[in-house]
């Protein structure tokens, strides 16, 4: 089977970094995310999610290298100082890279 | 009757009863854990009943009659945070941008410890002005806006614009889903009246009290989840927690005594000022001040001043609206 490199953005923030995360999403073009409730433990101790303001999310987006390039450039400059967030790149492979 | 006897009261209701229960599942580690689904049910549920009764109440007393209680709650609400940041500020020692934060949490309003209050009066058999939830829906915004602007100019840097920083928190404060859902609930409560409320008592009064119950042992289990950070927040702070609404509870009783309100309505405008915001302050300060530690503000109207209200606070607002009116 045809398949295409594409790379998958993974986000964990706290919830309240959501829509500025997925503002940013628009602006450097991705074409579609998936975004679920997570708890955890890191920097910030125990997220325990039970009043969802306070929990996490995680995002997760598709998109082609360049753009999965500027995505963590602006989140580093833009997100990093203000919200609780870690971001990271993962190599995939996609059937339909025109989805992405 | 006797103080403690009063104390005593609101600690054998079935509400703090079951905030006590939530709290003994974190401790003794039990999976009990109640789907956070649930929680926004039961806080959809809660504003709105309490709303939509408020409203009712504010169709059957007039509009005029609500307007000088409310004014006065809005301006206390406003009023709180001008002294508080200082003293967190000055004696608390805490940085600039903290200060202000914690002083918009204690300006602002518990919803969840106002309905403890009305359901303390309801045990006691004290009648209340009915509209006080109208009350609650006004100062809940204010001191959000007043703490955001004061920690922007305690830490603006040269040439940096106020306006977004307020613009954001302005919006949080007035559309946030407690205050929307409540002042929602007030209009559609005010336009149908009491006729609009022999249709939906059975569903908004009679269970207020078993959900209630249900909805604090959530609570319970909310705020013992933060009694770790409590070792984080310092001495001051943890006196704080309990001296600051003490203080404010005493001086809401006065407004509302002044204001002209029953004893139940001081009471209640007392807990209200006592009372410190723990969803809608601390998610507009996370987006407006985000330089300021969520561990400080959080810890200290969650897991310090909500506790105490609700078991201790709420009868010595009582008593504070006793002597005032006395």
């Amino acid at each position: 089977m045809n398949t295409h490199p594409m790379k998958l953005v993974t986000i964990i923030c706290e919830s309240l970094a959501g829509k500025h995360v997925k503002k940013l999403l628009r602006e450097t073009g991705a074409h579609g995310w998936t975004l679920f409730d997570v708890e955890g433990a890191g920097a910030q101790g125990e997220r325990p999610g039970d009043i969802k303001e306070f929990g996490n999310i995680q995002i997760e987006v598709i998109v082609p290298p360049n753009t999965a390039d500027q995505l963590l450039e602006r989140l580093h400059r833009d997100y990093f100082p203000r919200f609780t967030m870690v971001a990271y790149t993962s190599d995939i492979q996609v059937l339909r890279r025109e989805k992405f | 009757m006797d103080f403690f006897e009063a104390i005593r009261t609101n600690l054998l209701s079935p509400a703090v009863i079951f905030f006590v229960l939530g709290v003994l599942a974190v401790v003794f580690k039990s999976d009990l854990k109640f789907p956070e689904a649930l929680y926004v049910t039961l806080t959809i549920y809660l504003l709105t009943a309490i709303g939509f009764k408020g409203g009712v109440a504010i169709s059957s007393a007039g509009f005029s009659v609500v307007l000088i209680p409310g004014l006065a709650a809005m301006m206390l609400g406003t009023a709180i945070p001008l002294w508080t940041y200082p003293a967190l500020r000055y004696l608390g020692k805490l940085a600039p941008v903290d200060a202000a934060a914690i002083a918009g949490h204690y300006g602002s309003v518990s919803a969840v410890t106002f309905i403890a209050a009305t359901n303390y009066l309801k045990d006691i058999k004290l009648p209340y002005e009915d509209y006080a939830a109208a009350f609650l829906a006004v100062m809940e915004s204010p001191a959000i806006v007043v703490g955001v602007l004061l920690g922007k100019l305690a830490t603006r840097r040269q040439g940096e614009p106020l306006g977004a920083a307020v613009k954001t928190s302005l919006h949080e404060a007035m559309f946030g889903r407690s205050v929307f859902l409540l002042v929602g609930a007030l209009v559609a409560g005010a336009l149908c009246g009491k006729r609009g409320m022999a249709g939906v008592e059975g569903f908004f009064v009679t269970p207020f009290q078993g959900v209630l119950a249900l909805f604090l042992m959530e609570m319970g289990m909310v705020a013992a989840r933060r009694i770790g950070d409590l070792r984080k927040v310092g001495p001051f702070l943890l006196g704080f927690g309990i001296v600051g609404p003490l203080l404010h509870g005493f001086i809401g009783a006065g407004i509302g005594h002044f204001a002209g309100l029953s004893l139940g309505g001081v009471t209640l405008m007392a807990t209200l000022s006592a009372s410190a915001s723990y969803i809608a302050a601390p998610a507009a300060m996370r987006l407006s001040l985000p330089d300021a530690s969520p561990t400080l503000y959080l810890t200290s109207s969650l897991a310090i001043t909500f506790p105490f209200n609700i078991t201790i606070g709420i009868p010595i607002y009582y008593a504070f609206a006793c002597w005032w009116q006395s």
